[in-house]
């Protein structure tokens, strides 16, 4: 049984994860691979390979399967592993099985749910179309910080932060923009942001939000 | 870092330097097990090494032994002896030292993927494995009670490049002893003399319980490549499995079987595991959080 919170964070943009790639990102101190097959949607398991350990986000993607870059192991999406390289003719046993975590997509970002139950519901801002990416930022203080710096930074002319669940706070700007930021708490003293945005003209902003986002770092960790 | 309080850990000999890392007359500190310790050196062989207490109090003195091209102490009783590894006093040999790598993880996983044919023909690609032929054919294991030690013998895989001497690929034969649970070692066939085995070993000095330095000497039986092509070749080996000791998830070495999950060709592991377990060993053992 895990002893984490049921709630969805927020741990990469998915534009970011391409296909064909398995990345690391650490979520509450838990190391996790973000994977991508050739297409479809991006899978978040451990970081662990159940064989020997090795880190699954060195691993490196055939077709539709992860595989282990340790012993070259593949595991299908569901988290089985389908192939053990060593044993060509061998079905590998239904006991062997990557651990893996609920992943949703939703306004370009990946969320996850290190809980096992996973019975509470995904950050809902409306609907899931027109969200821009803008970048991810990786700040050297605690969620806690970051999330109050959220409150009080200039984004130009706030009108409202919406926070939910402590996960996520949309920023509504007076001149029709919005901006949605998943916060993920890394460590203790570490924080990553990601952050994306809808409203007219928000795909030519793109490059002056990023250097907000580079601005509201520099606050927070001056502060 | 404490030093551990372990007793069947610290009861075993351990490598803590290279024959020619202290230069004569000179002197080297180190870790053991958590313990600063210092080496001098006072004549061409003749070595000293005693614990340096944090406290600045005066030191003990250690048991020494020098061979197989390294500086061996304990901090404890030795239950056993060094191994005893003929090919070293073979005349026609090259036997060479390749100094100390440095690798933060704990002490079996290095000895484990040492004793690991399957990842051949993933992390050695083109070398020592093939990714073509990735099989692992059946092989024996033993645990031989009068030495304790622990055997894997009658393994083959086949290696496009199995040696600095090869020419072609080869089903090498390996087998493979593990003498104490810091040093394991390796014979197999040589390329042009099928009666004789080089001989490789790795003694690993735990500095911490997720920090080592690893020393492989080795006895090869090879006339034409240089000293310091042999070195390359098998230090050049070593730093591709370094990227994957430092990766692995614990550190620490679990040894419960449903927590890592063997198949058929971790034979060795698995044998190595299990008298780990039976010796009771508990310094650089994973112990799983009670949930």
């Amino acid at each position: 049984m895990s002893l984490e919170q049921d709630r969805w964070t927020g741990v990469g943009l998915d534009r970011q994860v391409q296909a064909a790639s398995s990345n690391p990102v650490i979520l509450d101190g838990q190391a996790l691979a973000l994977w991508r097959g050739e297409d479809g949607p991006v899978r978040v398991w451990e970081d662990r390979c159940p064989h020997r350990g090795m880190r699954l986000s060195f691993g490196f993607v055939r077709g539709d399967t992860l595989r282990c870059i340790y012993h070259g192991w593949a595991y299908r999406t569901d988290g089985q592993c389908v192939e053990i390289p060593a044993h060509p003719d061998l079905a590998p046993p239904k006991t062997i099985c990557a651990n893996s975590y609920p992943a949703e997509s939703r306004y370009g970002i990946v969320w996850t749910n290190l809980s096992g139950a996973g019975s509470a519901a995904l950050p809902d801002f409306g609907a899931d179309e027109g969200w821009e990416p803008v970048r991810s930022i990786y700040v050297d203080r605690p969620a806690s910080v970051v999330r109050e710096a959220l409150h009080s930074f200039d984004f130009g002319d706030v009108s409202e932060v919406r926070m939910n669940g402590g996960s996520a706070a949309l920023v509504r700007v007076r001149s029709g923009l919005e901006i949605l930021f998943a916060v993920q708490p890394v460590s203790d003293g570490k924080t990553a942001l990601h952050a994306v945005a809808k409203g007219q003209g928000v795909a030519g902003r793109r490059a002056d939000l990023a250097r907000r986002l580079e601005r509201l770092r520099a606050t927070i960790e001056r502060a | 870092m404490a030093v551990t309080t372990d007793s069947v850990a610290l009861n075993e000999w351990v490598p803590c330097g290279w024959l020619g890392q202290v230069p004569l007359g000179g002197q080297m500190d180190t870790v053991i097990f958590g313990q600063k310790i210092s080496i001098t050196r006072s004549d061409d062989d003749c070595y000293r090494v005693e614990t340096l207490p944090e406290d600045g109090s005066s030191g003990r003195q250690l048991p020494v032994q020098t061979r197989y091209c390294c500086i061996f102490t304990t901090l404890g009783e030795a239950k056993r002896p060094l191994p005893e590894i003929a090919e070293f006093d073979e005349p026609d040999r090259r036997v060479t030292g390749c100094g100390s790598v440095g690798v933060n993880t704990s002490p079996y996983r290095l000895v484990e993927n040492f004793l690991d044919m399957a990842h051949f023909s993933f992390i050695h690609t083109d070398i020592l494995g093939a990714p073509d032929r990735t099989e692992v054919l059946a092989y024996k294991t033993e645990h031989r009670k009068d030495v304790d030690e622990i055997w894997a013998i009658d393994c083959t895989f086949y290696q496009p490049a199995a040696s600095k001497a090869s020419a072609t690929g080869q089903m090498t034969q390996y087998v493979y002893r593990v003498m104490s649970p810091f040093s394991v070692m390796l014979y197999k066939n040589v390329h042009c003399d099928p009666t004789r085995n080089d001989a490789i070993c790795v003694f690993i000095q735990p500095k911490g319980e997720t920090e080592c330095l690893a020393y492989m000497p080795m006895a090869i039986v090879d006339e034409n490549s240089s000293t310091a092509d042999l070195i390359d070749f098998q230090q050049s080996i070593f730093l591709q499995d370094r990227v994957i000791l430092e990766n692995q998830r614990p550190a620490l070495l679990p040894l419960d079987p449903t927590y890592e999950l063997p198949t058929r060709a971790d034979a060795s592991s698995i044998a190595y595991r299990r008298w780990l377990k039976a010796m009771n060993i508990k310094f650089g053992i994973y112990e799983k959080q009670a949930a």
